[in-house]
């Protein structure tokens, strides 16, 4: 167990452990590498989340910087790797980017994009789809990225998806969580890892998707553009961890009128 | 012996020229390209790493290095 905070502390003594496609995490945060002011920073931001897992994208080398690599800034003995296939448009294009991300040989998983629209970066959930059957059949755990819609969610997951991921919010917005209720949906009828992916802007969107019931939060932006990228990277870690307790402890039910907290008896007179 | 003629690819979509006899290991390190961080496509196949050494490139191949970088997402 490493060491840590009374909080840590008391949730990996629930060994409250994600498991999917054969890995177990005690995290349940998936941070970005995207859009950091630079390497050290998402190395130090990495380490301040206390995430398992990071998301990296899948492009062409550099040839006139080819000796740089993102990979010398993570360490992959400590990180998993989740190579996504943003900036995908089709099933065909996100499966070919799977299908290298994975020769890569360093993972075998795959938080599969394929999106459908430039300025919302909504996902195209019918190529999704196909690109999820392609690939669970190819071997891939897949971690498809999607709405908030607890149908394409069920689909997804009967076409064997390892995680469902609905978005909280569009990607990069900070809008934080849109539709509690389809989130909660897409949850009790889930029989997979629901991670929240996209829509994160601070601390509390991240409690609030685990206060929910979510099995884990994906976030890039919220943590990487952030005035201080590693505060708030320390910060989301805590807001899991908040959200994830708060959850298992289960919340009181909402009441509209009050009730003392204070006994009646015993008052003076 | 070095190859006597050299040949013209399409790598990453650029342009480059290499001798006739240059496999995918040569062309590695020629980009000084760490083998175990990329994949290869080539002419739309996937090319296994330990294939790199014997698979001698021709004029008019299209080859795809790629690797991971910075990203969440798209």
């Amino acid at each position: 167990m490493r060491s840590g905070t009374a909080l840590e502390y008391s949730v990996s003594e629930r060994d409250d452990i994600l498991k999917f496609g054969g890995r177990e995490f005690r995290s349940r945060l998936i941070v970005g590498t995207g859009k950091f002011p630079d390497h050290r920073t998402m190395q130090q931001a990495h380490e301040a989340s206390g995430a398992e897992m990071v998301t990296v994208a899948v492009r062409r080398v550099n040839l006139d910087r080819a000796q740089e690599s993102l990979l010398d800034y993570i360490d992959t003995e400590r990180y998993a790797l989740l190579p996504n296939t943003a900036g995908c448009y089709s099933a065909e294009e996100a499966i070919k980017t799977a299908m290298l991300a994975r020769e890569v040989g360093l993972s075998d998983m795959v938080k599969l994009e394929v999106i459908g629209d430039q300025r919302t970066l909504f996902p195209d959930n019918e190529e999704l789809l196909k690109a999820t059957k392609v690939l669970v059949k190819e071997g891939f755990v897949v971690l498809p990225y999607t709405n908030d819609d607890p149908i394409m969610a069920k689909k997804l997951e009967d076409a064997g998806a390892a995680v469902v991921m609905p978005l909280a919010a569009p990607i990069g917005s900070g809008l934080g969580i849109r539709n509690p209720h389809n989130i909660r949906i897409i949850l009790e009828a889930a029989r997979v890892p629901i991670i929240v992916d996209a829509g994160v802007g601070t601390a509390s969107d991240a409690s609030i998707a685990m206060e929910l019931g979510c099995d884990g939060v994906l976030m890039n932006t919220a943590i990487a553009c952030a005035k201080d990228p590693v505060g708030m990277a320390t910060a989301m870690r805590y807001a899991m961890i908040a959200g994830r307790l708060a959850y298992l402890a289960g919340r009181i039910p909402k009441k509209l009128y009050a009730s003392a907290s204070s006994p009646l008896e015993g008052m003076i007179e | 012996m070095e190859g006597l003629f050299d040949v013209q690819l399409a790598v990453n979509g650029k342009t480059r020229t290499v001798a006739d006899d240059a496999t995918i290991t040569r062309l590695l390190e020629e980009l000084q390209i760490n083998p175990l961080r990329v994949a290869v496509q080539l002419n739309e196949r996937i090319i296994k790493r330990e294939l790199y050494e014997r698979t001698l490139l021709q004029a008019g191949d299209t080859l795809e290095i790629i690797t991971f970088m910075a990203g969440g997402s798209s």
